[in-house]
């Protein structure tokens, strides 16, 4: 009998290895170690064969495994997390085996390759997918532009520097189907003319740059690159936020500072080595097949006007269910919080919500109604990011909150941008009086100053966005800033 | 000092990767000696501030050696708003030492971290390359009983 364990290093660190240690000792049993399908708060997963298709135990302790499969197991389609889920980009997740390439099948890099690299990028530019580091950008178009510049040498790289507390989806494709971004990479080298490919990966994440190793090396064995000539390579970050905006992350793969460039020239145009480069975030890669599979009008079709597909939202901080919610974009705060993370946990009261990572908006109780999509979050003042959702109890101070938005923007500021470099150490200090209950009105202005020159005086999204936490916590909680 | 010619023999090249080099020279060793920078520098045909400039800029590296186990506390928002700073005092003051360092008996160096991916189990610390979470301060100091 087989019995399905995630390896995921979530589900590990939740007991899965153990779990799978106490399943050795069981004969009958055939161990498969899976990928985790991201309902993190059911983890350890342990899943079985059914008539009905996978049936789970969640939240298995070792000591339960002896007599786990005398138990009636849940159906998974009828789990409620699941079954509202729209899932293409992670529909593998917690299905197959990370390393077996006859599961993945390579069937779009296949298709791809008999098409016209042009048809690529009108595929692309139809499914409208905006990139989803963050930044939006449309991918098709980028691609377009590395294409149509003349180069004897083009690169096409990953951002796999998953930077941005709160997220992991990332990190989900690393480790749990390698091979759906490395097939996104090879069909992007196709369709612009890339010989060479690196994927950076941050250093907090050593199963998956293992596993991606692992994956690439089998792929390359296989053959499955070799049509392309295309070489993929991993390179390993150092733990600098930065890297992740993608200038930086270029300078610190030439080995130098990660310090951001000024843009133009895009690194579409000049990147890697002054080559033109595709560089593209781990998720928006892995979307790549099935918009080559299913075509770009089915892409299209998904979403709202603006924000076409599904986004893989991922849960975090104090909701009930935490894990990985894809879904057409549209649907609202309030039903991806409640209606798929089972609202409060116990005892716990709803304070904010913060959408996007250290550089996205506090949100209060009355912005819940809004729709996740990239305009309506512009509209109200926000960022969709990488679409990490923060959610704060009423534990939460914030204004020690906003200090540690500050602090972390000054250890993580490259330094090239003088607002950026120095504002948000003075920001940090300011913080650090109203703490103490000895805040002014005049520092509130001078805070307020601060981030709008930050705002207006900086390269990049880090000094650009950081003063937004800050500023939308005094907008919705100003009391808590009073002089005490 | 460590013998750091056969790592940058393997690391030169006519475009040489400083950032790869440190990271090279920190996973034989544990660390990188801020005294060997003018040897890698001239190994690798730049200046001594290039490789100065580099490992000062990420946080990863490290010019001091660690504890026998690194671990990685994070303080992402996550971990923030699951209330992981009494867990990260309760660690503190068991192990006698502040963020940035290192356990008396150097059996632990501690080291902040922003976000493991690990966040739907925050609060969430990586010793070595093990991945831990939900914990509470009553119970931090259980996940370290096997690293010796």
């Amino acid at each position: 009998m087989k019995v399905y364990i995630p390896d995921d290093s979530s589900a590990c660190a939740a007991g899965a290895d153990r779990v799978a240690s106490a399943f050795e000792k069981i004969k009958e049993v055939e161990i498969v170690r899976t990928s985790s399908r991201g309902a993190f708060f059911l983890e350890p997963l342990v899943e079985v064969d059914t008539p009905q298709g996978r049936a789970g135990y969640s939240n298995v302790p070792p000591s339960q495994v002896p007599v786990l499969l005398k138990k009636t197991p849940e159906p998974i389609s009828q789990m409620s997390f699941f079954t509202k889920q729209t899932r293409f980009t992670f529909a593998n997740a917690g299905v197959t085996e990370p390393m077996s390439i006859e599961q993945h099948g390579f069937k779009a890099l296949n298709k791809a390759r008999g098409m016209d690299p042009q048809k690529i990028l009108d595929e692309m530019k139809k499914a409208n997918l905006r990139g989803r580091g963050g930044a939006a950008f449309p991918a098709g178009i980028k691609w377009q532009t590395t294409k149509d510049t003349a180069s004897d040498l083009k690169y096409v790289v990953a951002n796999a520097d998953e930077g941005d507390p709160g997220t992991y989806s990332d990190r989900m494709i690393l480790e749990g189907d390698p091979y759906r971004l490395i097939e996104g990479m090879a069909i992007c080298a196709h369709a612009v003319g890339a010989k060479k490919g690196f994927v950076y990966v941050r250093s907090e994440y050593p199963a998956g740059i293992t596993k991606l190793r692992n994956a690439i090396a089998h792929a390359t064995e296989a053959g499955i690159l070799e049509e392309d000539f295309f070489e993929l390579k991993v390179f390993v970050g150092a733990g600098a936020y930065i890297c992740g905006e993608e200038t930086a992350l270029l300078e610190s793969l030439e080995g130098k500072r990660g310090m951001v460039r000024p843009k133009p020239p895009f690194p579409a145009i000049q990147g890697l080595w002054q080559k033109p480069t595709v560089i593209n975030n781990v998720v928006t890669f892995a979307t790549v097949p099935d918009v080559i599979l299913r075509g770009g009008d089915w892409h299209a079709s998904l979403g709202t006007e603006k924000s076409k597909g599904t986004i893989p939202l991922q849960l975090a901080g104090q909701v009930k269910n935490a894990g990985l919610v894809e879904v057409p974009f549209g649907v609202t705060l309030e039903e991806v919080i409640w209606g798929y993370g089972g609202g409060m946990p116990k005892g716990a009261k709803f304070k904010a919500v913060q959408v996007g990572g250290p550089l996205g908006s506090i949100f209060p109780k009355s912005l819940l109604k809004t729709k996740i999509c990239f305009d309506e979050f512009i509209k109200v003042g926000g960022i969709l990011g990488h679409g990490g959702i923060v959610v704060y109890d009423d534990d939460t101070n914030m204004v020690n909150l906003s200090r540690h938005f500050m602090e972390f923007t000054a250890e993580e500021s490259c330094g090239k941008c003088t607002p950026c470099r120095i504002g948000s150490t003075r920001a940090k200090e300011i913080l650090e009086v109203i703490l103490a209950g000895q805040g002014t009105k005049e520092d509130l202005a001078l805070l307020d100053e601060l981030g709008e020159t930050m705002k207006l005086g900086s390269l990049c999204a880090l000094g650009g966005l950081a003063p937004m936490p800050v500023q939308t916590a005094i907008q919705y909680f100003g009391n808590e800033f009073q002089r005490k | 000092m460590p013998d750091l010619a056969p790592i940058l023999q393997e690391c030169r090249s006519s475009q040489p990767n400083i950032l790869a080099t440190l990271q090279k020279i920190q996973e034989v060793f544990g660390y990188v000696p801020r005294d060997s920078v003018p040897e890698i520098a001239h190994a690798l045909g730049v200046t001594d501030s290039d490789v100065a400039g580099v490992l000062s800029f990420y946080h990863d590296l490290r010019t001091e050696p660690p504890g026998r186990h690194v671990i990685r506390f994070c303080l992402g928002d996550s971990c923030l708003a699951t209330h992981c700073e009494k867990s990260l005092a309760a660690l503190e003051k068991k192990l006698g030492c502040k963020l940035g360092g290192t356990s008396k008996d150097k059996r632990f160096t501690i080291e902040k971290v922003y976000c493991l991916g690990n966040c739907a189990l925050s609060p969430s610390l990586m010793v070595d390359h093990d991945v831990h979470g939900r914990f509470t301060s009553g119970n931090v100091m259980s996940l370290l009983k096997d690293y010796k």
